[in-house]
Parts: C-alpha cells; structure tokens; sequence
C-alpha cells in the first residue's frame, strides 16, 4: 500500500478510536480516576525527606502511570470485538501493520493524556520537582510512553481476541513492560536531579532502544495475533 | 483469448477447528455475474464457508482466489469484496453516517460523504443518518449493514443470512437491492434458507453436507427441492 494511503487511513482508524471514547466515555475517565487515586495514595504515603522521595518518585509515577493505562490499553481492542466491528475493519483493504500503528497511535495519546495530568499532580501533591527540567522530562515520558503503549497494544489485541483471556492484559504485560519502567523511573529519577551525565543517556537509550524493539515486534507478530 | 478468470475459485479448501473438520477439500467455482446461493443444516459451516471466501479466515489447507487474486495475498485485494455478516458491523458510537463515512474512507473511496447520502437515501434512512445503531430498529441496522458491504461498490458480494431482522419492507427492499446488482453483473454468494427468496435471487443452489459442497443444480430446475428440507 502506497504510503499517503496507509497514513490516511492510519489517521482515520485514530479519529474512529477518538471519536468513539470521546462520547462513549469508557476507558480513559476510568484511567484517568485510577490514576489520580494512585497517586493521591502514593503522594500520601511519601512521608519522606525531600531526597528520599526525588529518589522514590519516579518509580511511583511510572507505576500510577502503567497501572492507570492498563485501563485504556484493555479497551483499545476490546470495544473493536463489539457488533463484529474487528471483522469489518480486517475486511478493508488496509494492512494489519496500519492498523497496528493506529492502535499504538490511540493508545499513545491515551497514555499523554494520563501523563499530563499525573506528573503536574504528583509535582503539587508531593512536591517533588518532577518538571524542574522539563525537555528531560518530556523526552522520557515520550520514550516510556511508546514502549508501554507498543507491548500493551500487542497484548491487548492478543487478550481481546480469546473469551478465556480477556481480562489476562495486565498479567501479560507486567512482565514484559517491567524493564521498560525500570528504565524510565531511572531516567525520570536522574532528570529531577539535573544529572544527564553518561547514565542518563544509558537508561534514556534504554528505554528508546525498548520503545524501538517493542513496536517492531508489535509490527512484525500483530498479523498472527489477530489471526482467529 | 484466455477464459476470464472466475469471481470465485476454491482449490482444495479445508478448515479444522482443533480436530473437528468444518471444510473438507472444497473445489468450487463461481463465474463473474453469478448469483449462487449456499445452504445446509444449522452447524454444516456455510459461515465459515463465507469467512474463508472473504479472507477473514485462514483455511487449514487449500486457496480463495477472486477473480485471479489470492485472497490471502495484498490486502488492496479486499476491495473486491464486500460482505453481510451476522452482525451489522456499525460502530455503536458512530452516526450510521460517520459509519460509512469511515468505511468509505477505508476503501479508498472518492467522495465519501456524498457516497454515505447517497446510499441512506437510496435505503430511506436518509432521515435517520445522525442517528447511532443503538438507537435504532435491528431492521434499519440490518439495512445500514447492506450499505456498509455497497459502500465501495464490490463486484463480490458475500451475503450471511441477509434477511434476517428485515421486516417484510425491508425484505423486499434488500430483495429489489440485490436484483439490480444481479443486473449489474455483480457476483453474489448467499447463505439462505428461504426458498422463495432463492428462487428469485439465484441462479445456482449449493448445498454443504459433511463438509462438502453439493451442487444441487439451478434454479429453474428441481434443484430447490431439498433447500427447505436442508435448512
């Protein structure tokens, strides 16, 4: 498939995804809830000195964030299994690599949203500085964005496709997503504390090299997931 | 000149689910044009005869082709095929609009918003194109399904029990539908079990037993004599 077409229709598939949870409301306010209890929760419990809890927090947000976004990563194939809707969009000339890059797409989105309400939290509640380097910042919740989205839309589409797995995402995922946070917890630790020396750019290489591998894999199997 | 190739070619098709063999060894063909019409016991696998003729699923051994193209093969393929499953396929929270608008889209489709009007109007659910499926009858679901599978205008079209939740309007308004694709030179293949319905719409009646495809011959002939009896 020509390229234009294939991001067209990439872009329509994402504007199907956003369109539907805009007005049915499933999946992201319940991400979104989870996520803000999470880290009411943690932010609660950090009854720390200020550098034990730089050193603590970022594990805790990525754990909010990857327990939160499990939600929407559950939903993006799930309400696709409604009415036959799966079939119909397998039966349109676009190819499963399409629609796989379009999931991802929603799911990344879906994740942004999460982060961009969790990290400003967690920063108020706890007073962590989380966004004292911002670009940083922002450049590893991207990296650990797409990693966690890229397994999880794999997963998920694997879920949704069996009755007896359907609820099994988070147990398919945990293991194969626990490097990645590991890798952003660290990155996310090291920016608080302004120190992009060399093993900032290791854990931030890590968690790109991740997010690279995961989306290929996504790519590379998601024909055989979907697969009846 | 070389005969033109068939809309429909089966070559040895088997499907198996784990040990229990649905299709067995199916050699069959459908010439471009041709309305045939599939029908047998409840459990025979004549939906899963359809979703391996549409691709959607991968048989165990054996090939789909239409019209010369391998059904498993480029994905741009599908474009000659559309179908009418057992559910509507609709989003639940699209308008039946924005559903064909996003299946034109996917089809590569010209105008695909003048191509949805145009196919409410023609099944008169122009006055309920901002509507979304739950809000609707199963029959106007059932109608917008048709004109999910004629949005890009397939020359073959797999149809599953089409009529059913059609109210009797609804049955004549699909039945007129896929008359004048017949007359079209569209290629049809149904699953049906109302021999009326068959008599009039095919030209051809199959029949699967044991997972095997028997013909029983055309339309005109005796060949409905054991349809009603098999469904």
């Amino acid at each position: 498939m020509a390229f234009p077409h294939m991001t067209a229709r990439l872009w329509w598939i994402l504007w199907k995804d956003l369109v539907s949870e805009c007005r049915s409301r499933r999946a992201w306010p319940a991400m979104l809830l989870l996520g803000i209890v999470v880290a009411f929760t943690f932010a609660g419990q950090m009854d720390l000195p200020p550098d034990e809890q730089k050193r603590v927090a970022g594990g805790l947000v990525w754990l909010a964030i990857f327990l939160a976004g499990m939600l929407a990563l559950e939903r993006s194939f799930a309400s696709e299994r409604e009415n036959g809707c799966w079939q119909g969009l397998r039966l349109c000339p676009v190819s499963s690599h399409a629609i796989y890059l379009a999931k991802l797409a929603v799911n990344v989105v879906a994740l942004a949203a999460l982060e961009g309400v969790l990290i400003p939290l967690f920063v108020v509640l706890s007073g962590v500085p989380l966004l004292a380097h911002p670009a940083a910042m922002l450049l590893v919740a991207a990296l650990g964005n797409v990693a966690l989205a890229a397994a999880g839309t794999l997963l998920g589409a694997l879920a949704a496709g069996s009755r007896n797995t359907a609820h099994l995402l988070p147990l398919l995922l945990l293991p194969m997503a626990v490097p990645a946070v590991l890798a952003a917890a660290e990155a996310t630790r090291l920016a608080m504390d302004g120190q992009f020396g060399t093993p900032w750019w290791q854990w931030t290489e890590l968690l790109a090299a991740f997010a690279v591998l995961f989306t290929t894999i996504g790519i590379m199997l998601f024909d055989f997931v979907i697969e009846e | 000149m070389a005969d033109p190739a068939p809309a429909i070619l089966v070559r040895r098709l088997s499907k198996s689910f784990g040990r229990r063999a649905v299709l067995r060894h199916i050699d069959w063909q459908v010439a471009e044009g041709q309305a045939v019409v599939v029908t047998g016991a409840n459990g025979s696998g004549k939906t899963t005869l359809l979703a391996c003729l549409a691709s959607l699923l991968r048989p165990t051994s054996g090939e789909v082709f239409w019209f010369g193209h391998p059904a498993a093969g480029d994905p741009a393929a599908r474009r000659l095929v559309g179908m009418v499953a057992h559910d509507h396929r609709l989003y639940p929270h699209l308008t039946l609009q924005e559903n064909l608008i996003f299946a034109a889209r996917m089809y590569g489709v010209a105008w695909p918003r003048r191509r949805a009007e145009q196919l409410l109007e023609s099944a008169g659910l122009g006055p309920h194109a901002h509507r979304t499926p739950p809000t609707l009858s199963q029959g106007m679901r059932q109608r917008a399904a048709v004109l999910r599978a004629l949005v890009h205008d397939p020359p073959i079209l797999l149809l599953d029990e089409p009529f059913a939740g059609l109210d009797a309007d609804g049955g004549e308004w699909l039945a007129g539908r896929l008359q004048e694709l017949r007359a079209l030179g569209r290629t049809l293949c149904l699953v049906l079990h109302d021999e009326a319905k068959a008599r009039r719409l095919a030209d051809a009646v199959v029949q699967l037993r044991d997972g095997r495809l028997e013909s029983r011959g055309t339309v005109s002939g005796p060949c409905l004599a054991g349809l009603a009896r098999a469904a």
